[in-house]
């Protein structure tokens, strides 16, 4: 992404951001010192594993609680002393969140309503999220899939400017994802910003034009997916163990391993190594059942930094992050 | 402690979501609407005509029972009940200011308890009380009280785990409110202290402001020009608590259920 769609500053800009929890000997620092830049125009994606810090990051962004150290910009305001002026220009959706039961679909998105500036009609919010058959049902009866498009219809109600999303998609069943993602991609093409956390690195990789990947409490890498996903093997997967009989060397391959009748390739070089399998399959007429391949992905980025938590699950702190994040750029 | 300003129309908006809310639910509509209402029987039975004595009790035991039920209690269980459904976190994302969001879970219950002691006007009268003697006062009385009554519920509030145990944790301050009015028949020694409680100090307003009967009297002595002066100390008693609570509210004051 370019700077191109981004005017003279960044919609949000977070330096050096620590959020404590509780003081003394039981103090605990879910988020030790992030830096993140969200342009114009563009979708960032905060992934990591649950526990990682990204909610009580995002929390601050939103202003709902106070940082303890470093500094929050949205729209170059400060989100707590300038709440009143964020808050117009913000559409903010909880991880967890919820309306009165008692209230319908429609009354909750009018109350929603009143306490906006400029709200859109509500009926174009119901129909945006594909609500109006659920208009008149009262919030304690919607299944947890359409609670979530709800609580996305007024985030989205302002027609905000800046969308903080704390996993948009948890929840919601594969046609509503999509529909989810193609909300989010709209609001980036008419230059919205969006901050949104997930632990799908399929929505991150589909949707982010940059993601920044947190394990306990910093940010570990950021880049675009391709960018993280580089020097990252893609890889070959097929059913059957056999089919590799005769041939020395798989060009490219760096590592082959075999699991439960699953042959799983591991190559630096996915198009050479598949023409040589696939070249020497025909050769010797074998069927490589449920044949797979995929290019690097955000999937091995992330579960190489899980696998560093394993290694350092002893020794907490400074030090042991710092491996991990070696571990990781290696 | 600032004075925030209000949005009208966020704020109304709010409350007329609030009090749907409290319409559609029978415990709070019978706690909000039809127990203030019941005291107003009192009057039946009291003696009529006299300046003060049952009929001073009738009122404001209404008076209390508007404070306690469709504004503490009322504020108190929706406070708590929409922390723990992360309703209120949710506002607080939104454009509302926290006082706001107070406010207007208050006014359902505010407005009822208004309604409540402006119809024991008529409905006193028309069961042969006295009118008011000082109803600028007998105003100043009700409003001072009901604000008094929605910090106490913000302070409770902080320290009650869910809508349950409001039950309990109510307590306190319904004993406090109703101290004041047992007390009557306390010695005297015992009486001093009594009368700096809420309840003590909305019942010698209402007996000042209505009958013109003087704290620990039993006869109308006093004159309307009178009335501000004998006032001074039960309204003093009131803000004080008002205050105090307020602040209290204002430093304890939970947006989402403990984790």
């Amino acid at each position: 992404m370019t700077s191109t769609s981004s005017p003279t500053t960044p919609h949000i800009e977070v330096r050096g951001l620590r959020r404590t929890y509780g003081t003394g000997a039981e103090a605990f620092e879910a988020v030790r010192g992030i830096d993140l830049v969200v342009d114009a125009g563009t979708v960032v994606a905060l992934l990591g594993t649950n526990g990682a810090g990204k909610t009580s990051a995002l929390e601050v962004v939103e202003g709902l609680a106070p940082a303890s150290g470093g500094e929050v910009r949205v729209l170059g305001l400060d989100p707590v002393a300038d709440r009143a002026l964020v808050r117009r220009r913000t559409g903010v959706l909880l991880q967890v969140s919820g309306f009165p039961a008692d209230l319908t679909v429609a009354e909750t998105l009018r109350m929603w309503a009143a306490t906006m500036t400029a709200p859109r009609p509500v009926e174009e919010g119901m129909a945006q999220l594909d609500l109006v058959d659920r208009a008149d049902v009262r919030v304690r009866s919607l299944s947890g899939g359409e609670l979530r498009r709800l609580d996305l219809a007024c985030a989205l109600l302002g027609d905000p400017e800046v969308v903080l999303l704390d996993e948009p998609t948890t929840g919601l069943d594969p046609e509503s994802r999509r529909r989810v993602w193609d909300l989010v991609r709209n609001l980036r093409d008419r230059g919205r910003s969006v901050l949104l956390t997930t632990h799908h690195l399929e929505e991150a990789e589909a949707l982010a034009d940059r993601v920044a990947i947190m394990h306990a409490g910093r940010i570990v890498r950021e880049g675009t997916p391709a960018e993280l996903s580089a020097g990252h093997p893609s890889t070959v997967r097929f059913a059957g163990v056999g089919a590799l009989a005769g041939l020395a060397h798989l060009p490219g391959a760096t590592r082959v391993a075999t699991d439960r009748g699953t042959t799983t390739v591991e190559t630096s070089d996915l198009q050479t190594t598949l023409t040589a399998l696939l070249v020497h399959a025909a050769d010797h007429g074998v069927r490589l059942d449920r044949l797979e391949a995929r290019s690097a992905s955000l999937e091995s980025v992330f579960l190489a930094i899980a696998a560093g938590d394993h290694d350092d699950e002893s020794g907490v702190g400074d030090a042991g992050a710092a491996t991990t994040l070696e571990g990781v750029t290696r | 402690m600032t004075i925030p300003t209000l949005s009208l129309p966020r704020t109304v908006g709010l409350a007329r979501a609030n009090a749907t809310l409290v319409l559609r639910n029978r415990f709070t509509l019978f706690n909000a609407v039809v127990l203030p209402l019941l005291p107003l029987g009192l009057l039946l039975v009291g003696d009529s005509g006299g300046a003060g004595g049952a009929g001073a009790a009738a009122v404001a035991t209404v008076l209390m029972m508007a404070a306690l039920f469709p504004v503490y209690y009322n504020l108190l269980s929706q406070l708590v009940t929409r922390r723990d459904e992360l309703v209120l976190k949710r506002l607080r994302t939104g454009e509302s200011t926290d006082a706001e969001i107070i406010v207007s879970l208050a006014l359902p219950g505010v407005v009822i308890a208004l309604g409540t002691a402006v119809l024991t006007v008529p409905v006193a009268m028309a069961l042969g009380q006295d009118a008011p003697l000082n109803p600028l006062l007998y105003a100043v009385a009700v409003v001072v009280t009901l604000m008094l009554f929605a910090a106490l519920a913000c302070w409770t509030a902080a320290w009650t785990r869910n809508a349950e145990a409001a039950q309990v944790t109510s307590m306190p301050v319904v004993l406090l409110a109703v101290l004041g009015q047992a007390a009557v028949g306390f010695p005297a020694d015992v009486r001093r202290w009594t009368d700096l409680t809420p309840g003590a100090a909305m019942t010698d307003l209402v007996r000042v402001s209505w009958f013109g009967v003087e704290t620990g009297g039993t006869d109308r002595t006093l004159d309307l020009s009178d009335t501000w002066a004998a006032a001074g100390q039960p309204l003093l008693v009131l803000t004080a608590w008002a205050v105090v609570a307020a602040f209290l509210a204002r430093r304890s004051m939970r947006w989402e259920p403990r984790s």
